[in-house]
C-alpha cells in the first residue's frame, strides 16, 4: 500500500466518523427541539433580574452621549454592571439564556413563518452576544479586564434586553398565552 | 456486454418507480414547489428510455458515451436538488436569512475542499483512463452530496431551522442513498471497475435496490399534502411592522459608540 493509499483510506474513515457523528448530534438536537413544548423551552430560562438587566441596557440606549463628553462612557461605572449582573456568572446565563430564546423563536416559526425573522434576528445577535462575552474572556486573561468590562459587558446586556423585547413583542401580537409565560421567565 | 434477468427486472422496476413519482409530484400539484426535483425525475424517465434504445439498436461504445453523458447530467441535477431543498429550509420567506447564507456558502467550499482532497488521493485499481475518470468522478459527487446533505442537517439544527414535511421526506431518501453511494464508491476504489468483475454487479445491484426503496418512499410520502401554517392577521403584521424600526434604531443608537 503506498503512502497516498493509506492517507486516502484513512481520510475516508475519518469523513465517515465525522459524518456520523454531525448527523447524529443534529438528528438528535433536532428531534429535541421539535419534541419539545413552549413551556420545556421556557423553563431552560435562568433567571436573571430584568429591572437590573433593563436598568443596565436603559443607560446605554438612553444615554446621550455627546453629553457626558466622553464617548463610550456610560452613566454606571463598571463596579456597579458588574456587581448588579453578577459578574462573569452572570453573563453566562445570559449567553445561555440567548440560546434558549432562538430556540423559543424556533419553535414560534413552527406555526407562524413570520416569527422566522426574528428568529434570524435573534440569532445575528446572539452571535455579537458571545462575541462581546469572548473579547471579556480574552481581556480577562490579558489583565485588561477592568478597562473592557463596561463596555462590553454592557453591550452584551443591551443585546440581550434587545433580544428578550423582540421575542415579547412578537409573543404579545401573536399568542397571549405564550406571551404571559415568557414575560414571567425573561 | 451481458445483461441478466434480474437486471432487466431492475432496470424495468426503475422505470416504472420513476413514472408512478412523476405522476405522483404533477397530480399532487408539487412541481412548482419542487421543479429541479421534478425535472431530475422527468429527466431519469428519458434516460432510462434512452438507454433502453441505444442497449438494442446501438454498439457497445455508444451505449457508454450515452450513459455517462446522461449520468452527468444526473449528478449535476442532484446538485441542484440540494440547492432546491436547503432554499426551501433557509428562505421560507422568499429571502435568505442573513447569517446562514454565509455558513451555507462556506459549507459548499468545504465540501468541495475535502471531496477534491480524497479524490486526488484515490488510487483505483483500473488500467484505463477513462475508468479511473469514472471511478473518480463518481466518488467526488458521491462524497460532496453526502457532505451536502449532512451540513445541511446540521446547519437547520443549529438555527433551529424545521424542514418543511416534503423537503424532509426527499433529503432523508436522498441522504440514505447518497450514504449506500459513498460506501459503493469507496468499494470501487478498492476493487476496481471491470465489466467482468462480480462485485462490480453486486455492488450496481444494491444500489438501484436502495434507489428503487427511495422511489417508493417519496411516492408513497409525496403525496399527502404537508400540514397548513397559522397566519398573521394584517393587524398583527403591521403593529409588529411597527415595533421593529423602533428596535432597531435603540440598536443602531449603541452600536454607534467607540470601543474604550
Amino acid at each position: 500500500m503506498t503512502h497516498s493509499s493509506i492517507v486516502f483510506w484513512f481520510g475516508n474513515l475519518a469523513l465517515v466518523f465525522v459524518l456520523s457523528v454531525v448527523t447524529l448530534r443534529s438528528f438528535t438536537r433536532a428531534r429535541r427541539a421539535a419534541r419539545s413544548s413552549w413551556e420545556d423551552l421556557v423553563k431552560r430560562l435562568q433567571w436573571i433580574d430584568p429591572a437590573k438587566v433593563e436598568k443596565i441596557a436603559r443607560d446605554l440606549i438612553d444615554e446621550p452621549v455627546e453629553a457626558k463628553g466622553e464617548p463610550g462612557k456610560s452613566g454606571l461605572d463598571a463596579s456597579k454592571i458588574r456587581e448588579m449582573i453578577g459578574g462573569f456568572d452572570g453573563l453566562e446565563i445570559l449567553k445561555n439564556n440567548s440560546k434558549a430564546l432562538i430556540d423559543l423563536a424556533a419553535h414560534l416559526q413552527r406555526w407562524y413563518p413570520e416569527a422566522l425573522k426574528v428568529a434570524e434576528e435573534l440569532r445575528l445577535d446572539a452571535r455579537e452576544l458571545e462575541w462581546y462575552i469572548d473579547r471579556l474572556r480574552g481581556a480577562e486573561k490579558t489583565g485588561n479586564l477592568e478597562i473592557s468590562f463596561p463596555f462590553y459587558a454592557q453591550h452584551a446586556i443591551a443585546i440581550y434586553y434587545r433580544m428578550g423585547r423582540e421575542l415579547l413583542t412578537f409573543c404579545e401580537r401573536t399568542d397571549p398565552m405564550m406571551f404571559a409565560s415568557l414575560q414571567k421567565a425573561i | 456486454m451481458h445483461l441478466s434477468r434480474l437486471d432487466f427486472i431492475f432496470w424495468a422496476a426503475t422505470f416504472v418507480g420513476h413514472v408512478a413519482l412523476l405522476c405522483t409530484l404533477i397530480g399532487r400539484n408539487r412541481v412548482n414547489k419542487y421543479p429541479i426535483f421534478t425535472t431530475l425525475i422527468a429527466v431519469n424517465i428519458a434516460r432510462t428510455v434512452t438507454l433502453y434504445c441505444v442497449f438494442n439498436f446501438g454498439t457497445e461504445k455508444q451505449y457508454s458515451h450515452t450513459y455517462w453523458s446522461l449520468a452527468i447530467l444526473d449528478v449535476a441535477l442532484q446538485f441542484g436538488v440540494v440547492y432546491e431543498l436547503a432554499a426551501r429550509t433557509f428562505r421560507p420567506l422568499g429571502v435568505w436569512a442573513r447569517d446562514l447564507r454565509n455558513d451555507f456558502a462556506g459549507l459548499i467550499c468545504l465540501s468541495l475542499i475535502v471531496a477534491t482532497c480524497l479524490t486526488w488521493l484515490a488510487t483505483p485499481p483500473a488500467r484505463k483512463v477513462l475508468d479511473i475518470v469514472v471511478i473518480k468522478g463518481k466518488f467526488f459527487s458521491s462524497v460532496c452530496m453526502i457532505e451536502l446533505f449532512v451540513g445541511l442537517l446540521a446547519l437547520s439544527a443549529t438555527a433551529g431551522l424545521q424542514w418543511r414535511t416534503h423537503a424532509s421526506r426527499i433529503s432523508q431518501a436522498f441522504g440514505v442513498y447518497s450514504i449506500v453511494c459513498v460506501w459503493i464508491d469507496i468499494a470501487h476504489n478498492y476493487f476496481g471497475f471491470r465489466s467482468d468483475n462480480h462485485i462490480f454487479f453486486i455492488l450496481s445491484r444494491i444500489r438501484v435496490c436502495t434507489y428503487l426503496c427511495c422511489l417508493c418512499f417519496w411516492i408513497v410520502t409525496l403525496g399527502p399534502d404537508e400540514p397548513p401554517l397559522r397566519q398573521m392577521t394584517d393587524e398583527m403584521r403591521s403593529r409588529l411592522s411597527e415595533f421593529r424600526p423602533k428596535i432597531r434604531q435603540d440598536l443602531e443608537k449603541f452600536r454607534s459608540r467607540r470601543l474604550p
